[in-house]
């Protein structure tokens, strides 16, 4: 019974996290080069809505999760033109995006409501995939998913590697910190933030992509449902790391998936517990579904909290000019 | 062919500039607008004479628009006071939340006449606000933690809180669903004209109060003099600290009241999507009117006038009215775009043939 749930929840947890962690990963690229992206609710509606419209009728996934992929991008380009380009407040773009992506795709949307899909289906990874399927608790979980989820676990070291190990990786960290000594330097400030917000588009739009092709396989109207801010959330939690991103990812996913199921579960102490009844009063309180809801907010102002203290902040925190549009010789 | 930009920061904006910015946003807007009004096979002039006439001259769209821009016009309020500051409310969509949930707790459970409730109702609503508005700004000020950041994810805390509260604690009314329980007469705003409520009084003097502020006294010159130049005022010796716990808790209180008195005067009990992105909706308003007060309750107005007439052209044309979130997005992202060519002055040169070509090369 207990392991029947737990590999329940764990198979729930990837599938909840893959969105998570696709779009976490964009908006850690964008941020990474300076450029807050708060239109990732936005971008995932339109990746979201545009792959299902072109699953439906090429009855191709494939297809359809590329198309959502650009649809993203097209809202990055929005973005980066508007920032990096015409420098922009960051905030004011992001915000407005989301707005003109949910307000789109609502409009748009209704004609593809009671539309079905295939969508993506599980498939096992071959050769041994089979075997490793059968293992308890964990086989169904990590080794029986949707090639996205896969797509996107592969995307975590290989973001890493082009983050930290690439030449053009280290050069946007450069513009993040400090894009006037970049430029100084001979980097490409205007074309690498360029690149990194049309990147984290893309990953927005994936992430939607495979919500209504891969998770529900329907479109319903606002179906992100606060993901695209959980992502941003996400990005602080994991202090810009995409490893951390990977394990946030799937935390913020498994108390998603654990609010779902919190209402079937009775965690409660016997009476001969002391202080029973004050035990389980708070118990309830937090596996309510809502509460639950509450905690990647609660957790990612703590985690903001804690490293701008200025010691850690040199370390751990935030690019430096993130937020701040550049210019050459303006102003 | 080489394209040679040249951007120079402008001394002074143009008077056609300036004036016709507004104006020429919300046109293209619009354009843009009925573009998607074509898409769906809709006569776009019909759509949008449906929209404003019809809204605009007809006592019911007249009312509507009034109740409508409550809400919005101190919302708006709510995300301008901080941005005076150069600080960012990007939460008051949870603010707004805990206002309601504190509004709709005394209207429930305190047994008072209506001129005392009321006031007491509102002055609650302000409290939570405040406070929901203020964790923010302290820890900006203390800690120089992003308020944009902790002001949005505040806002989720806040909407998961009271989505909470109607399904746990504050749970009332008959069978099964997530609402509270209906307020008592004494706790509901007199109507003053058809279903139009009192509230329409709390937003005008929240206006007028914020005017006065900015406009007479010396708290609110310190507040735009700390916006302008945060390290210049440190240094002539005004309290930055205080200024940001200010601005945020201010905003608090402004999108608190709106919360409270769209409960107390529309909904009549607390549910989980009462707002209808009231909040978010505040940021676009608090840009359109970003020169002053009169013309952030202009925008509320406008933009109450448009979701008024988007929903009556969605039962008129059967378009989806979420056709106005896509105007109001359209709108500020105009304006924005026309703020880049209000402040540089762009010429561009073309050199076309051969020996462009190669002096591009050589400057590479």
């Amino acid at each position: 019974m207990a392991t029947t749930f737990v590999a329940g929840l764990l198979d729930a947890t990837i599938r909840a996290g893959t969105p998570l962690l696709l779009a976490a990963l964009g908006e850690l690229i964008a941020e990474r080069s300076g450029v807050l992206n708060l239109g990732v609710e936005g971008m995932m509606l339109v990746g979201a809505l545009s792959g299902f419209a072109t699953t439906v009728v090429t009855g191709n996934p494939y297809l359809g999760f590329l198309v959502g992929t650009l649809g993203g991008a097209a809202m990055g380009l929005i973005h980066a033109f508007l920032c990096v380009t015409l420098k922009s407040d960051q905030v004011i773009s992001g915000v407005m995006l989301t707005l003109l992506g949910t307000g789109l795709t609502t409009y748009f949307g209704q004609a593809w409501v009671s539309a079905q899909i295939d969508g993506f289906q599980k498939v096992a990874i071959p050769v041994i995939g089979p075997e490793l399927r059968s293992l308890p608790v964990i086989g169904e979980a990590f080794f029986a998913n949707t090639p996205i989820d896969y797509l996107a676990m592969v995307l975590v070291p290989v973001v890493w590697y082009f983050l930290f190990r690439t030449n053009l990786g280290l050069e946007i960290t450069a513009v993040g910190e400090d894009p006037e000594t970049a430029d100084t330097m001979g980097v490409p400030v205007f074309r690498l933030r360029y690149l990194c917000v049309l990147l984290g588009g893309a990953f927005a739009g994936a992430a939607g992509a495979h919500l209504s092709l891969a998770y529900s396989k329907l479109w319903v109207t606002g179906m992100v449902a606060g993901r695209g801010w959980i992502a941003i959330a996400l990005v602080i939690f994991a202090n810009w790391r995409p490893v951390r991103a990977l394990l946030g990812a799937y935390f913020f996913g498994g108390l998603d998936a654990l609010a779902l199921r919190s209402q079937g579960l009775d965690i409660a102490v016997g009476a001969g517990f002391p202080l029973a009844e004050t035990v389980n009063g708070v118990l309830g309180f937090i596996t309510h579904p809502q509460i639950i809801g509450m905690f990647p907010y609660v957790a990612t102002i703590l985690v903001l909290v804690y490293i701008t203290q200025e010691a850690l902040e040199q370390r751990i925190g935030a690019p430096s000019a993130l937020l701040s549009a550049y210019s050459r010789e303006l102003d | 062919m080489n394209l040679d930009v040249d951007l120079r920061a402008r001394e002074d904006v143009p008077a056609w500039l300036a004036y016709g910015t507004p104006i020429f946003t919300v046109v293209a807007a619009l354009l843009v607008g009925g573009v998607a009004l074509v898409a769906l096979g809709v006569d776009p002039l019909a759509a949008y004479e449906h929209m404003f006439v019809n809204t605009a001259t007809t006592e019911f769209g007249i009312v509507q628009t009034l109740i409508r821009s409550v809400p919005l016009v101190l919302a708006g309020l709510a995300v301008y006071v901080p941005l005076k500051a150069g600080l960012w409310n990007i939460g008051a969509q949870g603010q707004l939340y805990m206002g309601a949930v504190a509004g709709t707790w005394i209207g429930v459970n305190v047994g008072l006449p209506l001129p005392v409730l009321i006031p007491l109702l509102l002055v609650g609503a302000g409290v939570l606000g405040a406070v929901w508005g203020g964790i923010p700004g302290y820890l900006r000020a203390k800690y120089g933690v992003n308020e944009i950041i902790v002001t949005l994810m505040m806002s989720f805390v806040g909407v998961q809180l009271t989505s909470y509260l109607v399904r746990g604690p504050m749970r009332g009314g008959e069978g099964n669903f997530p609402v509270s329980a209906l307020l008592p007469s004494e706790a509901t705003l007199p109507t003053i004209f058809g279903s139009l409520h009192a509230g329409i009084f709390v937003a005008a003097l929240g206006a007028i109060a914020i005017y006065l502020l900015f406009d007479r006294l010396r708290l609110g010159y310190e507040i735009t003099y700390v916006g302008a130049n945060p390290d210049a005022a440190e240094q002539s010796g005004m309290n930055t600290f205080r200024i940001y716990v200010f601005v945020l808790a201010l905003g608090g209180v402004l999108a608190g009241l709106a919360g409270a008195i769209e409960i107390a005067g529309v909904q009549g009990r607390l549910r989980p999507d009462f707002s209808p992105g009231y909040g978010f909706t505040a940021i676009p308003i608090a840009l359109l009117g970003r020169n002053g007060v009169p013309q952030v309750t202009l925008a509320g107005v406008f933009f109450a006038l448009l979701e008024v007439g988007g929903s009556s052209m969605e039962i008129a044309f059967n378009v989806p009215a979420a056709l106005i979130d896509v105007i109001q997005a359209l709108i500020i992202l105009f304006l924005i775009t026309a703020e880049f060519f209000k402040r540089y002055r762009v010429s561009i040169e073309i050199q076309r043939g051969q020996r462009a070509g190669q002096a591009a090369e050589e400057g590479a």
